[in-house]
């Protein structure tokens, strides 16, 4: 490992990762209503929030799929040297995936869980842009009172994509970051067109 | 298996005292340097085999302190030392990267060479003083005949 590339991480390591934590269990609770991590550290390629998730979610247990966007020496040294988490080039042992924008097309080889252990699916992290940009879509199902308006800038095919693959309880939950917010996608959110 | 100097160095500067280091934290903070890894206790388990050879077994888990300082040339030392001492861990770890410059005769003769004499004549003394209490068991008749 090159020590030359690495940097800080958290500046409190142990209040900071909690944060983090709970944005991303708060995320997923309330699917599509964003959530503000302040206290996030820069990476060169990782947004704020994307390198806040990974440091608090990931560690020895938990293998990494890159995206090839994201396999630079940089992220590679520093994920490995803060998380300790092992990196793997098969999309099947992945525990977590770190996806840019044009990888959503494909999602296929993620582990899905089983009908029995549907937990131990493997959780996709997406980094974007921005998280209002894009079409506005209504989002239903647990954690949503009666409907929620989220505007993700995601293309039209990661949905049908998402639809194809679905086999609830299997499935894969999603977390979209972008600065300092996230935004979360759990398996059990229903994605319809706006009505006009 | 023979150690890296750097091995040995790292080794001596994690069994050294405080209060051995303390003395020179004027000049090992005499630079510009920014902590990677801030220092911080943590745990780990101990491993060991019966009689050295045995099947392993966990002895138990034990703090260690562990901190990454980076020095302003890009020169980057690392510290790991049993116990809870953060501030043993920080100069420790400055001493590392202070060491793996293009002169680190000065250091070694300075502060290796010194903290690893101490160390030596600890381990000796209490050597000594553990050999006076050896006692040796013989047995004489055997009860059962």
């Amino acid at each position: 490992m090159n020590a030359q590339l690495l940097q800080p991480a958290f500046v409190d390591p142990v209040l900071d990762a909690q944060r983090g934590f709970r944005a991303a269990l708060k995320a997923l609770a309330e699917p599509g209503l964003i959530q503000h991590l302040a206290c996030a550290p820069q990476l060169d390629g990782l947004a704020p929030a994307t390198y806040a998730l990974c440091l608090a979610l990931l560690d020895v247990d938990t293998p990494l799929w890159l995206a090839p966007s994201f396999d630079t020496p940089l992220i590679r040294a520093n994920l490995a040297f803060h998380c300790g988490c092992p990196f793997t080039a098969n999309r099947e042992d992945a525990v977590f995936a770190l996806l840019g924008e044009h990888d959503l097309l494909d999602l296929g080889g993620f582990d899905h869980g089983n009908d029995r252990y549907p937990d131990q699916s493997c959780t996709v992290l997406v980094q974007l842009t921005d998280l209002e940009s894009g079409r506005g879509l209504l989002w239903r199902g647990p954690g949503i009172k009666a409907q929620r308006q989220v505007h993700l800038p995601v293309p039209q095919a990661f949905w049908l994509e998402r639809q194809r693959r679905e086999a609830f309880p299997r499935g894969l939950d999603v977390l979209f970051a972008a600065g300092h917010h996230l935004i979360g996608l759990p398996r059990s959110s229903r994605v319809a067109e706006e009505r006009t | 298996m023979s150690l890296s100097p750097r091995q040995h160095w790292i080794g001596v500067l994690a069994r050294a005292r405080l209060s051995e280091l303390q003395p020179h934290e004027a000049a090992l903070k005499d630079v510009e340097y920014h902590l990677i890894r801030a220092p911080e206790v943590g745990m780990t388990l101990v491993r060991g085999r019966m009689g050295g050879d045995g099947a392993p077994f966990n002895v138990g888990e034990m703090s260690v302190t562990r901190c990454v300082v980076r020095l302003a040339d890009g020169r980057t030392g690392y510290s790991y030392l049993a116990g809870r001492d953060k501030v043993h861990a920080e100069l420790a770890a400055l001493a590392d990267a202070h060491l793996q410059g293009s002169q680190p005769s000065i250091w070694l003769s300075d502060l290796i060479t010194a903290l690893a004499n101490a160390q030596a004549s600890r381990r000796a003394q209490k050597e000594a003083d553990t050999a006076a209490t050896k006692v040796e068991f013989f047995t004489l008749v055997r009860g059962e005949n």
